[in-house]
């Protein structure tokens, strides 16, 4: 497995959390194909240095939520139908930046108007130029 | 048998070995250089070299070789009484003069002197073939086990230094791992004085007596011998054990401490202050375990009895003293806190 | 050796209780994280747990039982400063430890003391601190121990070596075996520890899962309005467990509901809302300081 997952527990955010979302959008973005295998758990606390029950937390996260599936004995692999859901889930994480973005923009003060402009600044600047290099 | 312990006591035993080995090459040294003086033979010759000895020389029907010196003119009469392994055996008789005492019997390791005195003349007999009484091999061994001994003792307070939270968290109990630690430092006590033993033999052997007597009271002072640097190393255990923050001073301070209270106890005083003292003295002595060893010179009359008498409440007393000595560290090193 | 409970632990010296009332419990297979200040009954915990001292009040068992001496195959111990022997070389120690434990596996001790840089023909007393640590882990990590307790086990060492004992913990949690160990390097107790907990003076202060602590503690952030505002109601709500407040920012530190604090803060007139993450350090920075200047300094604001 390519070595894109990292992890920084000094971050308030929970090291199994970061885990799912990181693997979620290796998937989204296709660096994880579909069908592939997973590392064990004991593997990837050991890449990450991170508490393996932290690792297999993540590991049933994902599994409830359809990303992965585990067989016994076999290990953990990206569903089959895992990038079916993709679209949803790069939505999902597109949405929670997007979250992040407008509280902290309400949090200095802005209204909506001044946000939406900055906003299709924004959009111009990075989908305009992304049609460019396609 | 503690594996640490024994690492500490086989280093003590490895110095031992050397300062033993140093000693017998000393006497190996001392051997040769006074082998002109010591062979009976060269000693006949220069005696037989004076003007008017005749000498005689036959083999009597044991195969001892028998050499007569005679000298009338001078009054001397000399037979030399060689019987190979069994040793030599020597007669002087000689004009007494003021050098000689009217009776006298001395026994230096394996040679025995005796003189005797009748009207004028003076009768000397060397016997060379006397075994070594075991007894004076265990003296010297136990001097090497009591200094043996003060060196490997504290060896709790030395875990107590720095050292608990490796012994106390091994699977076995804390009055085990002390049984093992005592065994060991006993065992290099015992194995010194062995070889303390053994070294003196090896210079009885250049002095020309291979034989060992183990009669009587010799075989007792083996015990002794054995029991008394243990019981020696098992009170100063006690004494470091409980004072364990200040165990090279207890160390330090045992010997002179030990000498101090042996002697308050054998000094008579007649003032109130000094009778007190001497009493404090005697108490205190019974407490040391050297007390209760009895050692005379060769010279003192009745030396064997003297040396053998009590034994059995002696040896007792000792091993009592090993026993509460011991009990006594363990019990501390039991409660004792990392 | 699974579970660890420690029930009621006081341990005093002189009158003065190094831990007091401590109560808590370390879950099979678990690696477990003990925080506090220096001075805080950290490693009187582990040596009353250990049998190194004697327990003035409470217990500690093992899967229900009390310690034994046969305990001792099954733990591993590393202690917070050497207590190897001085005078014996590293070889003499690992055929120390080889003749004392059933589980003990010499040539994992030789491979992770290479691993670390140790020589291990070399005296004890001719290593750095690090190095007789390093020594010290590598003979605890090579006995198949089913717990560790581990006093600070990367002091001395350098980031490298500290990243391979963190690897070490991590392996043996993999294998099911318990941890509880105590370190200073928060980063380090935020990777390798599901649980943690916190001691100050002696006395608990904080525990839980690492995870949890980190999901529901937040930092609630408003910037008061010129007027000052009132935020009774706020401060007395239990979850709120500080409140700090300079003359305009105000913070508070929730237990849980950060987002319900957000808007009570936003509609007792604060701006600026933000709600912050904390991590481990900021959670136990703010267990561990005291908060009693601050609030006086609220009492004061409040008053007309």
């Amino acid at each position: 497995m390519p070595a894109v997952l990292t992890v920084d527990p000094r971050s308030g955010v929970p090291i199994y959390l970061q885990v799912v979302e990181q693997i979620k959008r290796s998937v989204a973005l296709g660096i994880l194909a579909s069908g592939e295998q997973l590392p064990t758990v004991k593997q990837l606390a050991l890449e990450l240095t991170v508490n393996p029950n932290t690792v297999a937390r993540a590991y049933r996260e994902l599994e409830r939520d359809g990303v992965i599936e585990t067989a016994v004995g076999r290990g953990s692999f990206v569903r089959r139908d895992g990038d079916v859901g993709s679209p949803r889930v790069a939505a999902e994480i597109a949405s929670d930046a997007l979250d992040v973005a407008l509280r902290e923009a309400r949090s200095v003060g802005l209204n909506a108007d001044r946000v939406r402009a900055l906003f299709e600044t924004a959009l111009t600047r990075w989908f305009t130029d992304a049609a460019k290099d396609a | 048998m503690n594996y640490i312990e024994w690492l500490r006591v086989r280093n003590c035993l490895r110095t031992t070995a050397i300062v033993l080995v140093v000693f017998v090459a000393l006497a190996g040294i001392l051997r040769i250089s006074l082998s002109r003086y010591m062979s009976p033979q060269q000693w006949a010759q220069h005696i037989g070299a004076e003007p008017g000895t005749t000498k005689t020389q036959i083999t009597l029907p044991d195969g001892t070789k028998r050499t007569i010196l005679d000298n009338p003119n001078e009054r001397t009469h000399i037979v030399i009484d060689d019987r190979g392994r069994a040793g030599t055996h020597i007669t002087l008789t000689e004009p007494s003069s003021h050098e000689h005492k009217n009776a006298e019997n001395v026994q230096i390791g394996g040679i025995h002197v005796n003189e005797s005195r009748h009207g004028d003349l003076s009768t000397t007999t060397i016997d060379t073939h006397g075994a070594v009484p075991m007894l004076y091999f265990m003296a010297i061994a136990d001097v090497v086990a009591l200094i043996i001994a003060t060196m490997l003792a504290a060896p709790f307070a030395r875990e107590i230094d720095g050292h608990l939270e490796i012994a106390f968290t091994k699977p076995v109990s804390r009055v085990r791992y002390a049984l093992g630690v005592l065994a060991a430092d006993v065992a290099g006590i015992w194995v010194a004085c062995a070889l303390a033993v053994i070294a003196c033999y090896i210079c009885e052997l250049f002095f020309g007596t291979y034989r060992v007597d183990f009669s009587g009271i010799n075989s007792r002072a083996i015990l002794m011998g054995l029991v008394m640097p243990a019981a020696w190393y098992a009170l100063l255990c006690a004494a470091t054990t409980w004072f364990s923050r200040a165990y090279g001073a207890v160390l330090g301070f045992a010997w002179p401490v030990a000498i101090v209270v042996g002697v308050l106890a054998v000094v008579q005083a007649s003032t109130p202050l000094g009778l007190m003292v001497h009493d404090v003295g005697w108490v205190l002595s019974r407490l040391d375990p050297l007390t209760y060893v009895k050692f005379a010179g060769p010279d003192a009359n009745d030396a064997m009895a003297y040396m053998g008498a009590d034994f059995a409440r002696r040896f007792g007393i000792e091993i009592l003293l090993f026993v509460v000595y011991a009990g006594l560290a363990l019990v501390r090193w039991e409660r004792v806190e990392a | 050796m699974s579970t660890i409970t420690i029930s009621h632990l006081r341990k005093d010296y002189g009158g003065v209780a190094a831990v007091d009332d401590l109560t808590l419990e370390v879950p099979d297979s678990t690696v477990f994280g003990l925080l506090g200040p220096n001075g805080a009954g950290k490693t009187t915990t582990f040596k009353c747990m250990l049998g190194l001292a004697r327990a003035t009040a409470g217990d500690v068992r093992y899967d229900g039982q009390a310690l034994r001496p046969e305990s001792f195959e099954r733990i591993a111990y590393v202690p917070e400063r050497s207590t190897l022997y001085d005078n014996f070389t590293v070889n003499e120690h690992i055929e120390m430890t080889r003749r004392a434990f059933r589980a003990f596996e010499p040539a994992r001790a030789r491979t992770l003391l290479e691993q670390f840089g140790v020589d291990s023909r070399k005296r004890v007393r001719a290593l750095s601190k690090g190095m007789k640590t390093a020594v010290m882990v590598a003979l605890a990590f090579s006995r198949q121990a089913e717990m560790l307790v581990l006093d600070e086990p990367t002091g001395g060492l350098d980031p490298v070596n500290q990243r391979h004992v963190l690897s070490l913990m991590i392996s043996e949690a993999a294998k099911g075996h318990s941890i509880i160990f105590s370190s200073h390097q928060i980063g380090q107790v935020e990777r390798a520890a599901e649980r943690i907990a916190i001691l100050q003076h002696g006395r608990l202060i904080l525990e839980g899962l690492v995870d949890d602590l980190k999901a529901d503690r937040k930092i609630v952030e408003g910037i008061a309005p010129v007027g000052g505002f009132s935020l009774d109601g706020i401060t007395s709500d239990s979850r709120v467990a500080r409140c700090d407040r300079t003359e305009r920012v105000v913070r508070l530190l929730v237990i849980d509901g950060a987002p319900e604090f957000a808007q009570r803060l936003a509609q007792a007139g604060a701006t600026g809302i933000r709600v912050l993450d904390m991590n481990l350090e900021d959670i136990f920075l703010y267990a561990v300081s005291p908060a009693d200047a601050t609030t006086a300094v609220v009492a004061q604001e409040l008053a007309p």
